[in-house]
This record gives structure tokens, C-alpha cells and sequence, in this order.
């Protein structure tokens, strides 16, 4: 009997080792922080530093945007929450508006943060009751930035001056 | 039970855990760490998982131990073992194989011309060890003569020439030996000191589980198969 469990034990945990195996040269972290991130992720535990996730969001409405995306990070290090990701996204578009042109390059990188946020929201359409913000889902956010990059003659509209920043 | 007949069922129990959970165990570390390189840059981890030409010689490794009885297959998997035996059995087979690859990836220059260079060094010896008799005691010292070349040779001679920007003895012994010729198709990715110590540890784990492996999973212990001197196995067979 003791002899079958410890067959048993062996076989399990080694498929068990095996498997941690093959999921760290699927996810290739790069550090031990991150081994162990993606561990708490597999296993359903991971949870977003909510102390973090203010901080940032009180350097975002100072306009300290690039402070607050560091500091984003931090509070997801494995970038799994949507609403940061919207509030990243958000962060390149306050960033890169201008009210004479617009940065593309920080558009660009809102727009990959606005679709990874999508992307995380699991299908459902991704909304942020945040008063501060003109922009409050995910498909606005994104067809302002979409706008933004494309080149039209309204570009070159001097009404242009008047636009607000959302 | 009598106390004299638990002793022999808790060392058969041992030898048993032993096997299917300490072997296994040994071999799947070896599978973790032959990919890990340290960057020298800023010391990240790095899992390269086993390039084709690893699963190549790990297959032909695999065939010589085959051939020199180290492993046999028909002993390791057979009807008389429960389903449950055969699997955990299996998965050890499956592990050697793996942790061989890795053995070899982590003695393998990462890319360039000295990546083809070792692995046709390591083709060649053991497509000629097919040929060659063996016993499991002298496949596993010629394993661990060749594993230990190709680790002097990646990480104590070509990391020195690569490595850091003074030039150690390793890096003026070869720019002295290859004077002259072009080292423009040698390019090796820097990784940090800590690879070459991991390496080290990795053959080490890699070689003390070969010495585990009996031919016969009921076999008796390895010290008196794989470790004794050739002498004295003989006068035990005899």
C-alpha cells in the first residue's frame, strides 16, 4: 500500500514538476519578482496593489503621467487588469495631446494599451466611472486616438485651436 | 510483522522512492536548468528552451544507453508492472531524454559558427561510441569526460574571451593560438559568471542521476552496478 503511494506521490509530482517546467519556457520570465508573479496568476491569487493603483491615479491627475504608468506597473506587475490598462492608455492620450498636433508615437502606445485593456475585459464592453475622464469606455478612448494618428485635411483647420482635451 | 522482516520492506521502500520520485526529480532540475543563462547586462533570467540539434544528440545518447545496457527499455516497461509502475516509469524515460537535450544545451554556444562546431564535435563522438563496446560503468565515465570537455571549453575558455573587458589567460592563450585568423563569425551572446556556475551544477546533478539509473529498475542499488571499479564488479558477477 505505502509502496503504491509513493508511486503515486512520484508520478504526480513529477508531472506537476514537469509542467512548472514547461510553463517557464512558455512565459520566459526574467526575473525571480516575475516567477513569482506568474506563479500567483497561474494559481488565481494575483491581485492588483490597490495603494499602488492610487498613487498612480493621484500622479495622473496631477499630469504626472509618466510617473503614473511607472507607478501602474508596479501596482500590475503582470499587466492581467484592464483598468489599468485603461487608465495607461488614457495616460499616452492626455500625454500626447496637443491642441496644435498630437503626439503619434504616444498614440500609438495608447492604443495598445487601449486594446490590451480591451482585450482583458474578456469580450464585455470595458467602462470606468471616473468623473475626471471625458473618455469613459474603452471604444471611445480608442476612436479618439484612431483619430488622432490618421492624417485629414481637418488637420490643418485653424478651428482646430479650439478643441478640448477629454 | 517482526522488526527483522520491516527492515528489508522500508529498504525496498527507500530504493522505491528512490526511483520513481528522487530519479525523476534529479532528471527534470537538469531539464530546468540546462536552458537558464544569466545576462550579463543586467543579470536577467533567460530560458532558451533546447534547439532541434540537442533532441538530435540527446536521441543518439539515448541509443547508446540503450547499447551499452545502462537503460533497458523492456525491463523499464513491461507486464509485469502495474499501469500505475509502467506510467511513473515513463515519465523517468521521458525525463532522461529531456534532461540529456538540456545537458548538451548547456554546454552548446548559444549561436554562430562555434554552435555548429560543437555540436558536429559531439555528432561525430557519439555516432563513433555507437560502434564502440560499452558497459554502463564506461559509457557513464566517457559521459562524464564529455560533458566535461565541452564545459571547459564553453565556459572556462570561450567565456573567458568573450567575457569582460580586460583579457584573461584564456582570452591571450587564444588570440595568441588563432593569430591571424578572422573571429568575425564567432559571435556569442555575453551572459554573467552565474551561467557558468549553474552549468556546472546542472552536469554535476546530471551526472550523479546517471549513476542512478540501473538497467533494471529492481536491479540492486547502483553503488555495487555503476560506481565500483571494474574489478571488483566482476568478482561480484562472478
Amino acid at each position: 500500500m505505502r509502496s503504491a503511494l509513493v508511486t503515486v506521490f512520484g508520478l504526480v509530482s513529477s508531472l506537476a514538476y514537469a509542467a512548472g517546467i514547461i510553463w517557464l519556457y512558455t512565459t520566459q520570465p526574467r526575473s525571480l519578482q516575475e516567477v513569482r508573479t506568474g506563479a500567483q496568476v497561474a494559481a488565481g491569487v494575483y491581485q492588483v496593489d490597490e495603494a499602488r493603483f492610487q498613487a498612480g491615479l493621484d500622479l495622473f491627475r496631477r499630469e504626472q503621467y509618466r510617473a503614473a504608468r511607472d507607478e501602474w506597473l508596479r501596482a500590475d506587475p503582470a499587466r492581467r487588469d484592464a483598468r489599468i490598462a485603461y487608465y495607461v492608455a488614457y495616460s499616452y492620450y492626455r500625454e500626447g495631446w496637443g491642441r496644435l498636433h498630437h503626439d503619434d508615437a504616444l498614440y500609438k502606445l495608447g492604443l495598445e494599451a487601449v486594446d490590451r485593456a480591451m482585450a482583458l475585459s474578456s469580450g464585455q464592453a470595458l467602462r470606468v466611472d471616473d468623473p475626471d475622464l471625458g473618455l469613459n469606455t474603452a471604444a471611445e478612448l480608442r476612436a479618439e486616438m484612431q483619430q488622432g494618428i490618421e492624417k485629414t485635411w481637418s488637420d490643418l483647420s485653424p478651428l482646430r485651436v479650439m478643441d478640448k482635451r477629454k | 510483522m517482526t522488526g527483522a522482516a520491516a527492515v528489508p520492506d522500508r529498504i525496498a521502500l527507500r530504493r522505491r522512492a528512490a526511483r520513481v520520485v528522487l530519479l525523476p526529480w534529479l532528471l527534470l532540475t537538469v531539464a530546468l536548468l540546462g536552458g537558464v543563462r544569466v545576462a550579463a547586462r543586467d543579470r536577467s533570467l533567460l530560458f532558451l528552451p533546447p534547439p532541434l540539434i540537442t533532441l538530435v544528440l540527446a536521441g543518439l545518447l539515448m541509443a547508446l544507453f540503450i547499447r551499452a545496457r545502462l537503460v533497458r527499455p523492456g525491463r523499464w516497461l513491461s507486464s509485469r508492472y502495474t499501469v500505475l509502475e509502467n506510467a511513473s516509469h515513463a515519465v523517468t524515460l521521458a525525463a532522461l531524454f529531456f534532461a540529456s537535450a538540456q545537458a548538451f544545451n548547456s554546454v552548446l554556444p548559444e549561436a554562430g559558427l562555434l554552435h555548429w562546431i560543437f555540436a558536429l564535435f559531439f555528432l561525430w563522438t557519439l555516432w563513433n561510441d555507437q560502434f564502440a563496446p560499452f558497459d554502463p560503468l564506461r559509457l557513464l565515465r566517457s559521459v562524464a569526460v564529455l560533458f566535461a570537455t565541452a564545459f571547459a571549453l564553453k565556459h572556462l575558455l570561450l567565456a573567458g574571451l568573450h567575457g569582460g573587458g580586460g583579457g584573461g589567460w584564456s582570452r591571450r592563450l587564444v588570440s595568441t593560438l588563432l593569430e591571424g585568423v578572422t573571429l568575425g563569425t564567432i559571435d556569442l551572446p555575453a551572459f554573467a559568471p552565474a551561467t557558468g556556475y549553474l552549468s556546472f551544477f546542472t552536469l554535476g546533478l546530471y551526472v550523479g542521476a546517471l549513476a542512478l539509473v540501473r538497467p533494471d529498475p529492481e536491479s540492486p542499488p547502483p553503488d555495487t552496478r555503476l560506481l565500483s571499479a571494474a574489478g571488483e564488479r566482476e568478482a561480484l558477477e562472478a
